[in-house]
């Protein structure tokens, strides 16, 4: 594992854990509204699927709160260490994903027309979310890091435990492949120029 | 940089801008889900309390140096090795020293006075 110097910056989020740890219940709901929505949809862009992205988002700030009382500050900013626990919750589905048969995957028993299934369903004709689905998951998590959550690369390289340079060629590549990906779309996605 | 490439780039770009300004949006039950957790796992400030003493001592290591050092002041003590002034038998002579000599008067004078 790599190891990074700490964050000198003050982490407003640490200090919410801090006063959630002190037995603060408000503290729990504001760092939930402000971590919950961001680690969901990063899931749900690397997963692909609003049900995974929900047990993955509530499996996290679950450690979270468990990790809470024993928290040192300043070594890692809460949401870093929050998206690196998505992210390998992510890969383990992802791994798991391609060691069962497609044959064995059992078809869902009653489709709900739920908040998950619409999202779902808009993600069938999100182009960009298909073409993600295209890249390797390194590649594809790397991209959604940088350029839809817009974390810097330090952040992204503690999240994914790689260097600063294997997130830029992860970038970079996804990128491309990306390109290639909606190369056929341009004109249905309006951006023909 | 191709004007192709070019093109691919800006193209990228206005798909992440959209994506960004459109994040899946999170189902209400997930919150919920997560602050049940919450209230759950939380320390109880009782806990924290306690758990503020337990850092003041140091922990477990702290606790222990604490219980050593209080074993080895009673043993010294107790029975105190050689050599070494007891300060027990020196308080507690005192004391019997003293119970002896009270009833002594003759340092005053006055058996001289009274002949």
């Amino acid at each position: 594992m790599r190891h990074f110097p700490p964050d000198p910056a003050p982490d407003a989020e640490a200090l919410l854990l801090a006063r959630y740890a002190g037995g603060d219940a408000a503290a729990a709901r504001l760092l939930a509204v402000q971590l919950a929505p961001r680690l969901f949809a990063h899931a749900v862009r690397v997963l692909g699927d609003g049900h995974e992205a929900e047990d993955v988002t509530q499996e996290a700030l679950l450690r979270l709160w468990k990790i809470a009382p024993d928290w040192r500050a300043g070594e890692a900013k809460v949401s870093t260490w929050c998206y690196r626990v998505v992210a390998n919750l992510c890969t383990d589905r992802l791994r798991k994903r391609r060691s069962v048969p497609l044959d064995e995957v059992a078809e869902p028993e009653d489709p709900r027309p739920d908040a998950a299934q619409q999202l779902q369903q808009r993600a069938r004709v999100d182009a960009l979310q298909a073409a993600l689905q295209s890249l390797p998951d390194r590649q594809r998590q790397a991209v959604v890091l940088r350029h839809i959550e817009g974390l810097a690369n330090p952040e992204i390289a503690q999240i994914l435990d790689i260097g600063v340079e294997a997130v830029e060629s992860l970038t970079a590549r996804g990128k491309r492949g990306l390109a290639a990906a909606l190369a056929g779309q341009k004109e249905a996605l309006g951006y023909e120029t | 940089m191709t004007k192709s490439e070019h093109d691919d780039d800006r193209a990228l770009e206005a798909l992440f801008a959209r994506a960004r300004s459109h994040p899946p949006e999170m189902p209400e039950h997930l919150l919920a889900r997560v602050l049940d957790d919450a209230r759950h796992l939380q320390p109880t400030r009782a806990g924290s309390l306690f758990g503020g003493w337990w850092r003041m001592l140091g922990g477990l290591p702290g606790l222990g140096g604490l219980v050593t050092a209080t074993c080895v002041g009673f043993w010294l003590g107790v029975a105190p090795p050689d050599g070494m002034p007891d300060l027990a038998d020196q308080i507690l002579g005192q004391q019997v020293v003293m119970d002896e000599t009270a009833p002594d008067l003759s340092g005053f004078g006055w058996d001289s006075e009274e002949g």
